[in-house]
């Protein structure tokens, strides 16, 4: 069981990171708890300077940009 | 029911008009730069010079430099501000940052430059340079206690170098270079190469369909539609549909829709560049020299653009394409209201209140800016309405300057991080410079002695400067340190 949180203020981008997200939950057969953060202190704890941001496991695996589904089947799969 | 009709139809006819004629060569390349913007410069590259060791002479311009570079967005702009206040340079250079970003970021630029007129983008990038700068050091001058109780944090967040490259400086390059050539009013990419008649015999017929639906009015500044202009508006829709099917999910690698929206932005580009004129019997297409011009940077951009690695591209291509829906949504809905809203202010009533640069003009304008919310670059097409009915541009830049940093949103934005008592500082600092902004410029097209102008920046030049030194003359702002 994962624990996926995207950081992001709830701009279009952090929108369809969830939904890469999830598409790639889905894909990898993964069992996953998805969590947004739209707190900024709390975004901010992660030491991220660019949203939307995602992280696995409480550790931030990428920010600043929307990765692609497979990349992030690959991280969920290692994690 | 005549009244509606007639809001309607002022709306429909400042939205056709407004597809139709400059804008595009501008707006179009904008969208491409600002998603390789977002997409293709690494933060750290410009990030790293916010820490909190970091020299007050270099946070500043950096944070300058943040502003018009890597923040076009609100995605950008609030973590950004949030990370340099917290754990960077402190509140003057987030502040600045703050100040700089939605005037000094290249969509912003570039479309007031196309709408209003060069010196009116010069004017609003200078003045808000200098002021962002000097409202970031009051700032941090009046609240510098606060900096100095910060979270003793590490640098860490900033310490990541990166470096821009050699491919993506290339295509960024090159889209400048695009933006420029589309929108430049100089010899040569003005001049006539050649001109070629088509037999096209109904297209005397349609233009003048066309001015029958949208009549214009030269008098009251109410552009028509062209020939041309039709030909562009339909490129538009074609790319809006295929662009629905290619963009979507880029990250997942391009499909054959991609290739084709693609090919209809190039397209669109030529033909803006282009002159279509209906003669009797036919159709005249004149390659210009800007035609010329648009074809060889676009080529440079394709050159580019293919050295790329493909998470890189498909990055940009997408955040291109979010601008656009993002934005253009919004700027057309914005410029029908801004049609419909025109028929029914009366220039006397701008005459009246902000007809001349005095302060209670400025007052106006920047209390106006205030209060209503346009969304991201709206305020432009509506600062052009006030100024075809008669406002002054003094005024006019007072608003231009307060309506983007002053909105009920980015006040809540701002104080949800630094909380209210700096919100209501750095609000009325920026209505204040603001004010001052408009009456300088004010001033100068009023025809001021130029000596007049450089004295007032250089006095204010020497307080920001005279209060910088204090400010450190009282020690380092981080004890920690």
């Amino acid at each position: 069981m994962l624990t996926i949180k995207i950081l992001g203020s709830g701009c279009a981008n952090c929108k369809k990171l969830e939904a890469v997200a999830r598409e790639a939950a889905t894909q990898a057969n993964v069992e996953a708890e998805f969590i947004k953060v739209t707190d900024m202190k709390e975004i901010m704890a992660y030491d991220v300077m660019s949203t939307p941001a995602l992280v696995i496991n409480e550790k931030v695996v990428s920010s600043g940009r929307i990765p692609a589904t497979a990349d992030v089947i690959k991280l969920l799969t290692a994690a | 029911m005549d009244w509606m009709l007639k809001l309607l139809h002022g709306g429909a006819g400042s939205l056709a008009s407004y597809l139709a004629a400059h804008v595009l060569l501008c707006l179009l390349p904008a969208f491409f730069i600002a998603g390789a913007m977002a997409a293709l410069i690494p933060k750290a590259s410009i990030t790293r010079w916010l820490g909190r060791t970091t020299p007050a002479y270099v946070s500043y311009p950096a944070a300058a430099l943040a502003g018009s570079l890597i923040a076009v967005c609100s995605c950008t702009i609030v973590p950004l501000f949030a990370g340099i206040y917290r754990k960077g340079a402190g509140i003057g250079p987030a502040v600045t940052f703050l100040f700089f970003a939605p005037a000094g970021n290249v969509m912003a630029l570039a479309y007031t430059g196309s709408i209003l007129g060069p010196e009116f983008a010069m004017a609003r990038v200078v003045l808000c340079l200098l002021f962002g700068i000097g409202i970031g050091l009051l700032m941090s001058l009046i609240f510098w206690r606060d900096d100095a109780t910060h979270d003793a944090e590490t640098d860490d967040a900033f310490a990541d170098q990166a470096q821009i490259a050699p491919a993506a400086l290339g295509v960024l390059l090159s889209l400048v270079a695009l933006l420029i050539a589309g929108t430049l009013k100089l010899w040569p990419l003005t001049s006539t190469v050649g001109t070629v008649t088509l037999p096209l015999s109904w297209a005397q017929a349609w233009q003048d369909t066309l001015f029958a639906w949208v009549p214009f009015d030269a008098a009251k500044g109410e552009e028509g539609v062209s020939l041309q202009g039709s030909v562009l508006i339909a490129l538009l829709i074609m790319i809006a549909t295929t662009a629905w099917k290619g963009m979507e999910n880029i990250m997942d690698g391009a499909n054959r829709w991609t290739w084709v929206a693609i090919g209809l932005a190039a397209t669109t580009l030529l033909v803006a560049a282009a002159r279509l004129t209906p003669v009797p019997g036919g159709l005249e297409f004149a390659l210009t020299g800007r035609v010329l011009g648009v074809g060889l940077t676009l080529w440079a951009v394709w050159h580019f653009a293919r050295q790329l690695p493909a998470d890189d591209w498909q990055a940009w291509l997408w955040e291109a394409w979010r601008f656009v829906k993002q934005i253009f949504v919004l700027l057309i809905v914005g410029v029908f209201i801004v049609g419909m809203v025109r028929q029914l202010i009366r220039p006397e009533w701008i005459e009246a209140v902000a007809g001349s640069n005095t302060v209670q003009a400025n007052a106006v304008a920047v209390g106006f800016g205030v209060f209503m919310y346009f969304p991201t670059l709206v305020e432009v097409p509506v600062a052009r309405m006030f100024l075809d009915l008669g406002m002054h541009p003094g005024p006019l830049l007072a608003y231009l300057m307060a309506d983007p940093e002053l909105s009920l949103q980015s006040m809540l934005m701002v104080a949800a991080v630094i909380g209210r008592t700096k919100t209501a500082g750095y609000v009325s600092l920026v209505a204040l410079f603001s004010m001052c902004a408009g009456f300088i410029y004010g001033s100068w097209i009023d025809g001021a002695i130029l000596q007049s102008i450089a004295m007032a920046l250089g006095l204010f030049s020497f307080v920001v400067a005279a209060s910088y030194f204090w400010s450190r003359a009282r020690g380092p702002i981080n004890p920690q340190a």
